[in-house]
């Protein structure tokens, strides 16, 4: 099985890198444009520091804590689909397809925030988080969930073919209701508890939170609610996934 | 050796209640041996390849796999384009646990194929008869018990075509072949015994002869 793991990490990685023109530099461009963009916005135009912590470092975290969930999301729900030529070597099960997907997922995360964090860090901002295990945790709880979603959505597209549009779909309003790009302490108190509902919310702020121990966050933010629901959703995942796999295989 | 006991497939209907496409199913394959399936178009020829070569469950029953089988020769899926021939090759080395001696394995399949230089470029570059080269080379270049074939008479040109069918003739004796064909000189040329399928029910037959008339009687 690890043999296995390993052919299909090296081929994904092998694809994702280097599978067209400079596919690898784009992985990296691509959340760097973005956060480019939210940074001269926001220092330009609004405001130089968020709570306490120096704005462009406020919104990495925010940014690459989201992406993290939303690419792994994704990539892993589309594991299924685009390997379904492989589930013919039965070595191959999709099993295998979406926890390496993840895993590489992952694997680039972590690759393009060090860039990035060597980037400001030669830029000359305060780059140490006060208490690293703090983002560290809340970050791998965002891929956790990022794990947990993706295996819901490429079972449940197996049965139900629309799954992975509407997840699409219902990816641009999580963004905004998430507190990537605005800090909680700007939504009204009377609001505020509607947002707590979103687990994505609470690794944000406590990724933040991490960060500089002088940071206003939100009270109630409870990393524990994040990893619950990842572990929710990778639990519902793989009973999905015990549904169809047999159909799957067969396709 | 390849033991199926009271196999059963059934696929759900839009209406009503499941189609069962094989229905207690007993035979043994013995090792080395290369046999045919036949039956009409729906018979259940490519479902209880698939089954035997692992791709499906089964609904009921068993099918117990004691050496080592083959994905179906020449098969045509998992390539991934933007990769070199070499690549996807190596792939298939590493998930069937060969990375050591990958070297040989893909020289071997390199010659097989005899497409040059082209086993270094990405795949999306070759023409049809290149990909099935590719495709048939890979599935030879291990050493398997067992080789399943599903229609896999037309591959690539002329030289080709004979140089595989001389490949796999040269299997006949050494390792076991199950074929699906609807050519009546293929499985003559290639298997010994047959499995007729009808209406649900595998009968076997010691000659594929016997097989093939018994299906032309129907």
């Amino acid at each position: 099985m690890l043999s296995v793991w390993k052919a299909l990490l090296l081929r994904e990685a092998t694809f994702r890198l280097f599978g067209t023109r400079a596919a690898w530099a784009w992985l990296i461009i691509e959340p760097l444009a973005h956060f480019a963009f939210l940074t001269f916005l926001f220092t330009v135009i609004r405001q130089r520091s968020v709570g306490g912590i120096e704005t462009p470092i406020w919104l990495i975290i925010g940014l690459f804590g989201f992406f993290t969930f939303r690419r792994t999301a994704n990539q892993m729900g589309g594991a299924i689909d685009s390997n379904r030529g492989l589930f013919t070597y039965r070595q191959v099960l999709p099993f295998d397809a979406i926890i390496v997907r993840g895993f590489l997922e992952g694997l680039i995360m972590v690759f393009a925030l060090g860039v990035v964090i060597l980037i400001m860090a030669l830029a000359g901002y305060d780059v140490m988080p006060d208490r690293p295990l703090v983002t560290i945790s809340a970050l791998f709880g965002l891929w956790l969930f990022g794990c947990g979603l993706g295996l819901v959505i490429a079972t449940l597209a197996e049965m139900v073919p629309e799954t992975r549009e509407i997840f699409r779909m219902l990816m641009m309003p999580l963004y905004f209701v998430s507190g990537v790009i605005f800090p909680a302490s700007a939504i009204p108190v009377q609001y505020r508890h509607y947002f707590l509902w979103n687990p994505l919310f609470h690794g944000l702020e406590e990724a933040r939170s991490g960060f500089a121990v002088y940071y206003h966050a939100t009270p109630n933010i409870s990393i524990s609610y994040l990893y619950l629901c990842a572990l929710c959703t990778i639990g519902f995942g793989l009973l999905l996934y015990r549904r169809t796999s047999v159909a799957i295989a067969s396709a | 050796m390849i033991v199926a006991e009271d196999l059963g497939k059934k696929y759900p209907t839009r209406s009503g209640p499941p189609h069962w496409v094989l229905r207690d199913v007993n035979f043994t394959i013995p090792s080395k041996l290369s046999v045919g399936i036949i039956g009409r178009n729906g018979a259940g020829k490519s479902t209880l390849l698939r089954m035997i070569g692992g791709n499906e469950k089964p609904s009921t029953g068993s099918l117990r796999r004691l050496s080592r089988v083959s994905w179906p020769v020449g098969f045509g899926g998992g390539l991934l384009s933007s990769l070199t021939g070499r690549q996807n090759a190596k792939f298939l080395c590493r998930i069937q646990g060969r990375e050591s001696d990958s070297d040989e394995i893909l020289r071997k399949m390199q010659e097989f194929a005899d497409i040059g230089s082209a086993f270094d470029e990405p795949v999306s570059s070759y023409s049809t008869g290149m990909k099935a080269r590719l495709q048939f080379a890979m599935s030879l270049g291990f050493e398997f018990d067992v080789y399943i074939s599903d229609e896999v008479t037309s591959v690539g040109d002329a030289a080709f075509q004979k140089k595989a069918l001389a490949h796999f003739k040269s299997l006949v004796g050494k390792a076991g072949l199950i074929m699906v064909s609807h050519s009546e000189s293929t499985l003559k040329d290639f298997c010994e015994a047959g499995i007729w399928l009808n209406e649900g029910k595998a009968h076997w037959y010691d000659k594929i002869d016997d097989a093939i008339a018994a299906y032309k009687a129907t």
